[in-house]
């Protein structure tokens, strides 16, 4: 378990990195929780490793004037840690301690996590749920991608080897509302079965805007549109959320793995669901 | 003048003494196999086996050889000169396996080690591997026990009859008769799938060998270094004094470390045949796919009772999945005849007939694992019990009080022909109910809200074996014996020596509490130096819960011949009669009188003062003793789980845990709790989550720890420990082994508490790991029914 022979660079600057990248075989590396383990397999085996940890300007987290940007060196803990973020998207310090182990935690990426697309991982589900951007860095300039864009199949985004992630933004949402964060894992730590991920606006005692994002269900992380379209406008209820739960589990295609059935996870969905959508709501009337 | 009637003599043993190997482990000074750095060290990595059963064709090193820094490649035919290993065993119906150190034609499980790579760093030795190219011939095999059982099977040893390499059978009165006429019975089908031991430091091996005085000095992360030295010097054709093992700091074994490996035998090998320290240290993959195994079996079982729940007959079919070979020393008979030697467990049953046999499979070789054969055996009878209880409509409390040994019933002898002498069965049992609430708990079970479920599990085990039994069923080897020798130097230090090994155990401090109270001095003033040949002629290890019992024993004995040398000493110099010259807080005086020195000045007079003593009075104050208790003790415990299942998720939530257990004179609480704590985790682990997978062709596919679950401290439930002291047993310190108690009725205590939470859906809960998943398949499959 040692990785094969590698070349090994550490720009301190952006404009380095994409020079860096402009390579045949490169690879990223910054937390490493992910393509380290990869590498001391072989399973990756990498001619290059561009390693961005110096680039100060990724590990920012900045309000604007629309939302909040997340540079892509920003580590789980640090998210967790950050007043601005809970501030504005208390569902982020509310999922962190479902993100593996305290170690990994520390050094694992938020770019890491969006760019290694494990359709289970916490932060491609955040970024689906709250509606965010990838922005990404070539060669070619600047570009930004949605997250149904970025993310293509499990462990398969749209970012070319020469491209790096260097950070997200989500915008702020329209009006108050309540969010809330669930997964069921076999162990705290593990990768989730299915997690699940609530954003509830309620006006006039009915419901605004609703999202539903899950994850572990999909060769992707999804949102459930069909529920979220059959309860906006209905009034903001238990009842409601659970006449709507049937939709959840519309077109999700899980797979089976050693961990967890289809039909396990299926089961899950609208259990899940129900609970982050009725604390949300329960937020939301606050 | 100082008041000799000052020193006192507090007792050591028994006290919750902190441990003295802690200040080097917890600060990061501990010496670990890895950490020890040889000058012109060269580095061992192994190409393994990617089939489970396949014929090798043909071997292209060609590339690899070109990789800079390689030293030397090898292949079976490398070693011709080194026999294969075989576990020898005096016992009918058992073939010994031939496995060669490097695999020789055939392979017989994915992670068989091929070929040897010897290289300047570990990096460059596993480049040339990913070079060299080995075709093979897949072969047919029977994946399964199952499937290898069968009569037209293909075989894996093709030299031997069939794949069922042993088989053993113990009978006591016509238990099939007795079961066909007994009111009541019931059956099952338990199955406890293969777990492996993950401990933090994976296996390691650094060989140095000095060609000048052609010795070998081998540092092992193991838990037998005696039995590795023995073992080696015959392989290696060398005198027992020319081999050295040291264990130093082991990072945990759970009986992973406790077998002879072909790596060890390689590195030894290959440091004298290149001059040149040699090390190999096993990555995790590696641990996981070719370090020993453990369980792997199946127990279809019968148990017959009257009206009134009193067991009448039991009968029971073993099957183990062995793996490839049969593992040296203790053959693959260890585990499947335990299950069967202890599946009548501590109940008296007048009828048993209980059926072993070994299959072999090409998977890797199972070997001891903390609990042996136990956890298997308890989880299957313990499971009956319920079952009994529930056909009955007893509390699952009151079928066992009816049925466990009391006081009145030892010796005891059960089914297999095993003797349990006095230990708590019945104070034990009735201390775990005291623990908890069950009232309670059956209100909040009836509220429904919750399934809430609360199991029981009743074990004895039989711990520090003496010479009578073997550890292993016809194992040539005495297991029974254990010496120790202490010494006094000559600046008054004094150093206790034992050919046991502790790899976790806390034996640094509870031996040392032991020589200190013994001796008179403080447990801080003795040092312990364990896991070394050097240190004793004669010493297997630690395993089988043996070292206080054993090692604790030879400790008395050593140290009592000891005080004697120090009393004739200290009467000699004050002038007094032996048995005047007391000892207690490092002082050696006579009451009431103002004779008083400490060790260290008995060691100058004796060593180095030569008018102080006459001549034939400085006797050398050093004994060796060899402690062997001729039979075992019986330890004996139960357990209580509690859990809560979410009925929507099915999350599995361990709340609560009740060990009550006898393990005679506790040593030290904290290091037995920590036994407690640590065994109870395995438990939990092959309970809930540990379970290693093959697919259909034998390939391993739960080789990572994201895909092989061990349980974290987040899932430890909280756990409240009651010991039961009943009579002591007949061994020096009136101790029992507890080392491996957590794990064999934690498994079985889960298992019946999840039986318990589920019993509203009719569901059996007869294989582990049980996890959400399975119980969701469980359901469904009920409720297409």
């Amino acid at each position: 378990m040692k990785p094969a022979p590698f070349e090994y660079v550490r720009p301190e600057t952006l404009a380095e990195a994409v020079t860096a990248l402009d390579h045949e075989d490169a690879k990223i590396i910054a937390g490493g929780q992910s393509l380290l383990p990869m590498m001391n397999f072989r399973l990756a085996q990498p001619e290059r490793l561009v390693d961005i940890n110096r680039i100060v300007e990724l590990g920012q987290i900045e309000k604007t004037e629309s939302g909040i940007r997340i540079g892509a060196l920003v580590r789980h803990a640090e998210a967790a840690r950050s007043d601005l973020l809970a501030d504005h998207f208390p569902i982020i310090r509310e999922a962190m301690p479902h993100v593996a182990h305290v170690a990994i935690r520390n050094r694992g990426t938020i770019a890491g996590s969006l760019c290694h697309a494990d359709p289970a991982a916490e932060w491609p589900l955040l970024v689906t749920l709250l509606e965010g951007e990838i922005e990404i860095l070539g060669g070619n300039g600047p570009r930004k991608a949605k997250p149904a864009e970025f993310f293509l199949a499990p462990l398969v985004t749209d970012i070319e080897e020469t491209e790096l992630v260097t950070g997200i933004y989500l915008p702020l949402p329209d009006a108050p509302c309540g969010m809330a964060f669930d997964e069921v894992a076999q162990r705290a730590g593990d990768f989730a079965v299915v997690a699940a991920g609530a954003l509830v606006c309620v006006k006039g005692g009915q419901f605004a805007e609703v999202r539903l994002g899950l994850g572990g269900v999909f060769d992707t992380s999804v949102r459930g549109s069909a529920l979220e379209k059959a309860l906006t406008g209905k009034p903001a209820t238990t009842e409601a959320i659970d006449s709507a739960l049937p939709l959840a589990v519309e077109d999700l295609e899980p797979n089976d793995d050693l961990h967890a059935s289809a039909a396990y996870r299926l089961s899950l969905v609208p259990v899940l669901a129900r609970r982050v959508l009725t604390r949300a709501m329960k937020v939301a009337a606050t | 003048m100082t008041d000799a009637t000052a020193y006192t003599r507090p007792k050591y043993v028994g006290q919750p003494v902190q441990r003295l190997e802690d200040p080097r482990l917890l600060t990061g000074r501990g010496r670990y196999t890895a950490d020890i750095q040889l000058p012109r060290t060269v580095h061992l990595a192994f190409l393994r086996s990617n089939q489970a059963y396949a014929r090798i064709n043909k071997i292209d090193m060609e590339d690899a050889r070109a990789v800079p820094g390689v030293i030397g490649i090898y292949a079976a035919a490398d070693f011709g000169h080194i026999p294969d290993i075989e576990a020898p065993s005096k016992m009918e119906n058992y073939r010994a396996t031939a496995c060669p150190v490097l695999a020789r034609d055939l392979v017989r499980y994915v992670g068989e080690p091929v070929v040897a790579i010897v290289a300047t760093s570990r990096y460059l030795a596993e480049d040339a591997a990913a070079l060299i190219d080995i075709d093979y011939k897949p072969l047919d095999a029977a994946i399964t026990a199952r499937d290898a059982l069968a009569e037209n099977a293909p075989k894996l040893h093709p030299e031997l009859p069939s794949n069922i390499i042993l088989e053993r059978v113990f009978a006591t009165g016509d238990a099939p008769a007795d079961i066909a006429n007994a009111p009541h019975r019931v059956s099952g089908r338990f199955n406890l799938t293969r777990k492996t031991s993950v401990s933090t430091e994976p296996r390691a091996y650094l060989a140095d060998y000095d060609a000048g005085k052609d010795e070998l000095t081998l540092y092992d992360a193991t838990n037998i270094p005696g039995i590795v030295r023995d073992e080696l010097a015959r392989l290696l054709n060398l005198d027992g004094n020319q081999i050295r093992v040291i264990a130093p700091d082991v990072g945990g074994s759970f009986g992973g470390k406790g077998s002879l490996y072909p790596e060890e035998v390689i590195v030894a090998d290959l440091a004298r045949r290149l001059d040149r320290p040699v090390k190999y240290v096993a990555d995790r993959l590696e641990e996981i796919t070719a370090s020993s195994q453990a369980f792997g079996e199946e127990v279809e079982a019968t148990l017959a009772f009257n009206a009134d729940g009193r067991f009448l007959a039991l009968e029971a079919e073993i099957i183990g999945d062995i793996g490839a070979y049969s593992i040296y020393p203790w053959t693959a008979a260890l585990e499947p005849v335990q299950v069967a030697s202890f599946l009548p467990g501590p109940y008296k049953t007048p009828a048993y007939r209980g059926r072993a046999r070994g299959i072999c499979t090409p998977k890797p070789p199972t070997g001891p694992y903390r609990g042996v054969g136990r956890p298997m055996a308890v989880f299957a009878m313990e499971r009956l019990v319920d079952l009994a209880a529930a056909e009955l409509g007893l509390c699952p409390v009151e079928i066992r009080r009816r049925n466990l040994a009391g006081a009145d019933d030892f010796p005891h002898r059960i089914g297999s022909g095993l003797i349990w002498n006095r230990s708590g069965f019945q104070e034990c049992l009735t201390a775990a109910e005291e623990a908890i609430d069950l009232p309670a708990l059956q209100a909040e079970k009836a509220a429904g809200d919750k399934w809430i479920g609360v199991g029981f599990a009743s074990y004895a085990e039989l711990t520090g074996i003496g010479s009578r039994i073997a550890v292993a069923p016809g194992m040539p080897m005495n297991t029974g014996a254990e010496t120790a020798s202490v010494r006094i130097d000559a600046t008054g230090a004094i150093t206790a020596k034992f050919g046991i090994s502790s790899h976790g155990q806390s034996l640094e401090t509870t031996l040392a509490q032991i020589v200190a109270e013994e001796l008179g001095v403080k447990p801080e003033d003795v040092r312990v130096v364990h896991g070394d040949t050097a240190a004793s002629p004669n010493g297997t290890g630690t395993y089988a819960s043996r070292s206080a019992v054993l090692g604790g024993g030879a400790a008395i004995k050593t140290t009592r011949a000891l005080l004697k040398k120090v009393r004739r000493a200290a009467a000699c110099l004050f002038d007094v009669d032996p048995d005047q010259v007391e000892t207690g807080d490092g002082r050696i005086f006579v009451r009431g009188t103002n004779h008083s020195i400490d060790f260290k000045e008995l060691a100058r007079v004796v060593y180095a003062d030569t008018t102080a003593l006459p001549m034939d009075r400085r006797e050398t104050l050093e004994a060796q003793e060899t402690y062997d208790p001729f039979l075992g003790t019986t330890s004996s415990s139960t357990h209580v789980a509690v859990v809560e299942i979410d009925p929507e998720t099915l999350a599995i939530k361990l709340r609560d845990f009740v060990v009550a257990e006898d393990c005679g004179k506790l040593i030290n609480p904290l290091v037995v709790d920590g036994q407690v704590h640590g065994g109870v985790a395995q438990g939990v682990g092959a309970a809930l989550l540990e379970e290693l997978k093959f697919d259909e062709t034998g390939q391993p596919i739960t080789a990572t720890l994201a895909d092989y679950l061990v349980p974290t401290s987040a899932e430890m439930p909280p756990m409240h420990i009651r010991h039961v002291e009943t009579e002591l047993p007949d061994n020096p310190g009136g101790f029992r082994g507890m080392g491996e108690g957590g794990t064999i009725g934690a498994t079985a205590a889960i298992a019946n508490a999840i039986a318990d939470a589920v019993s509203h859906l009719g569901l059996e809960i007869n294989s582990l790991p049980i996890t959400p998943n399975k119980l969701h398949a469980l359901i469904a499959a009920g409720a297409t029914q």
